[in-house]
């Protein structure tokens, strides 16, 4: 086969070394030009930083919601009161059962004169309560669910039982912590929301800014093209620039995160207190940081990819 | 190294004008050539498409035979490192320093800074430029700013010279000495090829030349056979 030759000069001057040299002054210059227009600069990370701090925080909040909740010990359960003419039998096969079902894993009835007797020792009202004559107090039981069953379970559990013979009032009880659950789940969708919403943003933010930026060295852009440099070459300033900013938006993220985090701590010692809780604020570690940084400056990566499509793609030399 | 050859090119505007018609016509490697002709002939859209900056709506350029249309785009910045081009209007970089702005084609290939700088020195002192490569283009002369971008054509020592009216708004004697600088480039194995309406010089470097009128080449002059023309200059390089 003849060999079809596609380069008048085919030797390639550029080396290795050359390639890393080039990153290197690129590099400089990208910081230099960051750092020469400071004001700017400041404003772009302080945006980008915002919009990455909104999502982040979130899921720090949303990681110990979720954290308190599966740390709680008491479990919610049911409890059903009876009729106070409801027979034993009746009360008995209802404790059967409930007490079969999977999702139950404790069941504990109080007779009528248990509660009576539970009752005088509370109230302190002694025998006086036996001037009443009849007991007004019913009989009731209290199930205990199976760790992980999900509230829909429960529910139905809830309905099947206040169908039965002699049963009054079936009252399915959701912990604060069940609803924190709730919420979590509620704050973790409006993170992500927030997440991709404000990602957007930020990524038009550094590509308007890397927009200018080109406008600005586009008769340079013009020499370098004319001299030979590739488009990798006429790009990479730009993607080195992108990803400062969004590197630096990182990193005002996390220090409005961690000032966030600061402001919170008392009252939220106070509230996880009441509770007999410590306050122990997790998710804000190393990785975090890491993860901030990297999405940060993938952001800035990509809304400066954006711009150099937009701008570069058909730069001409002349 | 650069044999550059046109093959029946033509190119034609959107609005219909047609620049260059079915030119063809080839230059030996390490030849030097004049383009001549009156204003719109046709010159600055030739060079043009020898840079590649536009491309030939029908045949074909050919550079030590291959075609600049199936370049890739890699190839295309490759080739264009082999290139020097100079312009009327110099195209320096106002914000960088002459130094910076010859320097560019160097950095671009990933040079070492030691031999940048040998380099640019080097191509400095053949302009006569030596002692300003700290000023901004807006401190030079005009004349001394056309040097600067001599400089940088040269810089890489280019396998193909090209120049678009490289001595358009210079005096008659810097003109000179910019022709014969090209005139020695071109004898240490370069091929040159210069655009340019100064019909009294061109005579006096007596190099080959060709007449575009209209888009086509009308007229040819082979260059005179005589000794080295760089040589008889009266300014003292
Ligand atoms: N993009 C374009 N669209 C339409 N016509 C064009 C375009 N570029 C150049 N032309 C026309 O092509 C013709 C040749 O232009 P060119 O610039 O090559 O002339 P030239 O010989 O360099 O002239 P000058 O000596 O004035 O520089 C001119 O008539 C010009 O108007
Ligand atoms: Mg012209």
């Amino acid at each position: 086969m003849p060999f079809r030759q596609t380069d008048p000069w085919p030797s390639d001057t550029r080396s290795a070394g050359g390639w890393l040299r080039d990153h290197r002054r690129v590099g400089g210059e990208s910081f230099y030009f960051v750092s020469a227009r400071l004001g700017t600069s400041l404003l772009v990370w302080l945006v980008v930083g915002i919009a990455l701090a909104l999502p982040a925080g979130l899921w720090i909040i949303q990681v110990n919601m979720a954290e308190v909740s599966a740390g709680w010990e008491g479990r919610p359960g049911l409890s059903v009161y009876f009729d106070l003419d409801a027979t034993q039998a009746e009360i008995d096969d209802t404790a059967a059962m409930v007490g079969q079902q999977g999702s139950i894993t404790q069941v504990e009835v109080t007779t009528q004169d248990e509660a009576l007797a539970e009752f005088k020792v509370y109230s302190g009202l002694g025998d006086s309560l036996s001037l009443l004559g009849e007991n007004p107090l019913p009989a009731s039981m209290r199930a205990l669910l199976t760790p992980g069953v999900v509230t829909a379970e429960l529910d139905r559990l809830a309905a099947q039982i206040g169908k039965r013979e002699g049963v009054a009032e079936v009252v399915v009880e959701k912990t604060w912590l069940e609803r924190l659950n709730d919420l979590s789940a509620v704050v973790r969708r409006l993170g992500l929301m927030l997440g991709v919403l404000f990602g957007i943003g930020a990524i038009l933010v550094t590509a308007s800014s890397v927009r200018l930026a080109i406008e600005a060295r586009l008769e340079e852009l013009r020499v370098l093209k004319l001299v030979g440099a590739t488009s990798g070459q006429i790009r990479r300033p730009f993607l080195y620039f992108g990803a400062l900013y969004g590197f630096g938006g990182g990193v005002i993220a996390a220090m409005l995160i961690a000032l966030t985090l600061l402001i919170l701590e008392p009252p939220l010692t106070s509230l996880l207190g009441s509770y007999q809780r410590e306050l122990n604020l997790s998710g804000f570690d190393p990785l975090f940081l890491l993860w901030l940084l990297a999405a940060g400056s993938l952001l800035g990566v990509i809304g400066s990819m954006v711009a150099v499509r937009q701008r570069l793609s058909r730069l001409e030399v002349l | 190294m650069g044999h550059v050859e046109f093959k029946r090119v033509t190119r034609r505007f959107d609005n219909g004008h047609e620049a260059l018609k079915e030119v063809s016509t080839e230059f030996p490697e390490g030849s030097m050539t004049f383009l001549t002709g009156h204003s719109g002939a046709g010159k600055s859209t030739f060079l043009k498409l020898l840079l590649a900056a536009d491309s030939p709506t029908r045949g074909s350029i050919l550079v030590n035979g291959v075609d600049l249309k199936g370049i890739s785009k890699r190839g295309l910045a490759r080739y264009r490192r082999n290139l020097g081009v100079v312009f009327q209007d110099h195209h320096l970089l106002a914000q960088r320093t002459v130094y910076d702005n010859v320097a560019i084609p160097l950095r671009v290939i990933g040079m070492r800074e030691k031999d940048v700088e040998r380099r640019v020195r080097a191509a400095l002192t053949g302009v006569e430029l030596i002692g300003k490569e700290g000023l901004y283009p807006r401190h030079l002369s005009t004349g001394e700013q056309q040097r600067v971008g001599i400089a940088r054509a040269v810089v890489n020592r280019p396998k193909i010279l090209l120049a678009d009216e490289p001595t358009g708004n210079l005096d008659p004697e810097l003109s000179r000495h910019i022709m014969y600088r090209f005139a020695r480039f071109n004898q240490m194995g370069t091929t040159v090829i210069v655009a340019s309406h100064d019909v009294g010089l061109i005579e006096e470097m007596g190099s080959r030349t060709l007449c575009l009128e209209q888009g086509r080449i009308v007229a040819e002059i082979p260059a005179r056979q005589e000794g080295n023309q760089a040589e008889e200059h009266p300014v003292a390089v």
